[in-house]
């Protein structure tokens, strides 16, 4: 009695912080030290059955600094505890499941087509997780289904090299520069190469990770520059600020439309009122993102602020969304709210990295498979049918 | 008790009460420095400084704003007459001797070394005018409104003398005590500065007793921790006030975004409390140094996250309260 009385406590004061973590699969907690980190036989990709799943198996196979690089998020990581914990503040609401059983989910986003509205988020350096980087990436992401890839600016292998071959379609994310050249230099080699639409992540003026900096860390280019800056910028304002992504300006948009003639999204767009920016300069579609709570920490989840981008935004562009997703459930949530398609970061990491284009393409075809379950579950076999009268939201 | 896991904040790990204490360029935020005074002190000593309670400041997000240049990104502000550097105070802190030998004196040249305004406590284990010599940044006095007054009136008259730019009188009693206050100000040039302000009503009352300044912050005295926290009283003291007198906060203030959140809600700067202590401890003045400049430079970071250039530019929809 006592014992399950005092599990049951521990429980619930679990709950905010494993909202997500392979914890709530295995109950564990007495028996095991750290589920999680404590795997005594790595799984075979066969057994994997959940995206949860293959964070362990990554861990295992990673060295520290490289798997805390994924991990990490910014400063006390609130903000990336609470991209997971938004979607228990929303529930689907279940209806009869439709006689046919079939489910349409092939959209099309900015011209790009797609058989499910999700695609793969542009994260750096995938080079770290598998030998075959980006194109191990791509690779199970055309497996599954044709899923468009969107690659960072920082990726391991150039554009044009994750181009190369048949495959799915690509994106090319931008990082903004202050030479207008350089992001011209970088942008026309990627169009031509293929990428249909430029993806400006405009969310990273002035982050910094804690963890990273904690030594112990490693960020993507080495160890971290010291306290309070990002990875070896020099500061050079009074406050020790790293200066190099302060010029930033809204007109950056319309300086690069003068070269770039395929679709530009902004991605870390977080109110309505940058928004309707995006839209008075130009932007073809709003990307919802706080980069997976490696931005600012304490920025609200990406979940509860996007009902009020896409009412300010009322169908004029399309509005993508990432940050948290692990479910098809999460992604169906964030569907009924008016996202049109959703982007996967983490989870193809850890699928990467457990076992490559496999373990990609597993994770996407299990949130694939999540999402139609959902669907049906909630009695709607397309997502024209989607809509905000399925799910009841209850945000703090 | 359950093990650390994957989800839960960082933290510095440390041996509580080993007295050693990590190298100070691995503390990043001013959480750290609690861990670390926990590994220098004694526990029972630790145990008087731990803590806080910021369960308002986590109920807060920002809304943060994209594409705003903030390359002339700027933290001052005027205040009573001085021209500060940041809007971030290290407060006053009494009998500093029992956490490092040179009490006061050390946390006065690690504040000014960060440019930081300081305010110095009556209960002092240094003289005003040691702690003065040490200082190049603005600084205040404090007394309690239930001092002997004729003592108390002699050492504002030295702090007075010595450069302090504003007396700050803490409220002590279950009442306010206006006639110990008004004594205490007679005859004095300084600007007064009431702390211990939790309500509005209480505002309004401070205003019509003339006061130049308000701290909202938990009264010393039985019973004060009932009441609502500061920050959730903020909105509401600075709705009062409307600008007629600068509003101070303090109470649980550790990372610059908290201190962000204050000035959003219409605060004109934060004192920090108990990170002061905790540097000092483990670090010295270097200690309260580098923990005030990391302070501020959070706080610029997170001002140029929400697209504000300076501290003019903040308002009320940098952030927005949570019911939980
Ligand atoms: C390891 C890692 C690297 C990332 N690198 C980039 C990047 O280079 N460019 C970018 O725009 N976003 C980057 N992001 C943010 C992702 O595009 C995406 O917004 C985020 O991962 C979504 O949240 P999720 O990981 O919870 O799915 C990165 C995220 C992670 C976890």
């Amino acid at each position: 009695m006592r014992r399950s009385a005092t599990r049951r406590m521990a429980l619930q004061s679990l709950a905010a912080f494993v909202a997500g973590s392979p914890l709530l699969e295995t109950p564990l907690l007495e028996a095991q030290q750290d589920p999680v980190r404590d795997q005594s036989r790595i799984k075979a990709l066969r057994e994997l059955e959940s995206t949860f799943d293959f964070e362990p198996v990554a861990f295992a196979k990673l060295v520290r600094s490289v798997y805390d690089y994924t991990a990490y998020g910014s400063g006390g990581e609130f903000t990336m505890r609470r991209n997971r914990q938004a979607f228990e503040w929303a529930d689907l609401i279940p209806a009869a499941t439709p006689a046919s059983g079939t489910v349409q989910t092939a959209t099309t986003v900015l011209g790009t087509e797609m058989q499910y509205p999700i695609f793969v988020s542009p994260t750096a350096t995938q080079g770290q997780l598998h030998p075959d980087g980006e194109t191990a990436m791509r690779k199970g992401a055309t497996a599954a289904s044709n899923t468009p890839m969107i690659v960072s600016n920082n990726s391991t292998l150039p554009f044009a090299k994750v181009a190369a071959g048949p495959g799915s379609p690509l994106w090319v994310q931008l990082y903004p520069k202050q030479a207008m050249d350089d992001n011209k230099s970088y942008l026309e080699p990627a169009i031509a190469a293929g990428a249909r639409a430029v993806v400006v992540t405009v969310d990273q003026q002035a982050p910094v990770y804690e963890r990273a900096l904690r030594g112990r860390n490693l960020t993507a280019g080495g160890r971290g520059g010291g306290r309070g800056g990002v990875v070896s910028v020099a500061a050079s304002n009074p406050y020790r600020l790293p200066m190099y992504r302060l010029w930033y300006e809204w007109r950056f948009f319309d300086e690069i439309r003068t070269f770039v003639k395929v679709p530009i999204l902004a991605k870390g767009i977080l109110t309505a009122e940058d928004a309707l920016l995006c839209l008075d300069h130009g932007v073809d579609a709003i990307y919802v993102s706080n980069h997976g709570g490696r931005s600012l920490d304490y920025s609200p989840s990406t979940f509860e602020v996007l009902p009020e981008i896409v009412d300010a935004v009322r169908g004029r562009v399309p509005v993508v969304f990432d940050g948290g997703i692990r479910r098809g459930a999460d992604i169906l949530k964030a569907l009924a709210l008016g996202a049109n398609a959703v982007c996967i970061g983490r989870a193809v990491r850890w699928g990467l990295a457990a076992y490559g284009a496999e373990g990609v393409q597993k994770v996407l075809e299990i949130l694939q498979a999540e999402l139609k379950l959902a669907m049906l579950q909630t009695g709607r076999t397309t997502l024209a049918a989607v809509d905000r009268k399925m799910e009841r939201v209850h945000f703090q | 008790m359950r093990r650390r896991g994957f989800f839960e904040p960082l933290q510095l790990k440390v041996i509580a009460g080993s007295g050693k204490v990590p190298p100070l360029a691995d503390l990043l935020q001013a959480l750290d420095f609690e861990s670390a005074a926990e590994a220098k002190l004694d526990p029972a000593l630790f145990a008087e400084i731990a803590g806080g309670d910021r369960s308002a400041l986590e109920r807060i997000t920002f809304r943060p704003r994209m594409m705003v240049n903030t390359t002339g990104l700027d933290l001052t502000s005027e205040l009573l007459g001085a021209k500060l550097f940041a809007p971030i105070f290290a407060g006053p802190m009494g009998n500093l001797k029992r956490f490092h030998p040179e009490g006061e004196v050390a946390a006065a040249r690690g504040a000014s070394a960060a440019k930081a305004p300081f305010v110095l406590s009556a209960d002092s284990d240094c003289s005003i005018q040691e702690v003065a010599a040490a200082l190049k940044s603005p600084w205040w006095y404090q007394v309690y409104a239930n001092a002997a007054p004729v003592a108390a009136k002699e050492k504002i008259r030295q702090a007075s003398e010595a450069g302090a730019k504003a007396l700050v009188i803490t409220a002590t009693g279950p009442v306010r005590e206006w006639a110990a206050v008004e004594a205490l100000r007679k005859g004095m040039k300084l600007p007064v500065v009431l702390k211990g302000v939790v309500s509005a009503a209480e505002a309004k009352a401070a205003l019509e007793h003339g006061v130049q300044g308000i701290v909202v912050s938990r009264p010393a005295r039985p019973g004060a921790a009932g009441l609502a926290s500061p920050m959730e009283s903020l909105a509401s003291v600075v709705d009062t006030v409307a600008g007629r007198v600068p509003v101070l906060i303090d109470g649980g203030f550790r990372r610059g975004g908290d201190v962000l959140k204050a000035l959003a809600t219409g605060a004109s700067a934060v004192l920090l409390g108990r990170p002061v202590v905790w540097a000092l401890s483990a670090y010295g003045a270097e200690g309260v140094q580098s923990m005030l400049e990391t302070t501020q430079t959070d706080l610029a970071r997170d001002m140029a996250m929400c697209g504000k250039v300076n501290l003019k530019a903040l308002d009320r929809t940098v952030i927005r309260v949570h019911k939980a």
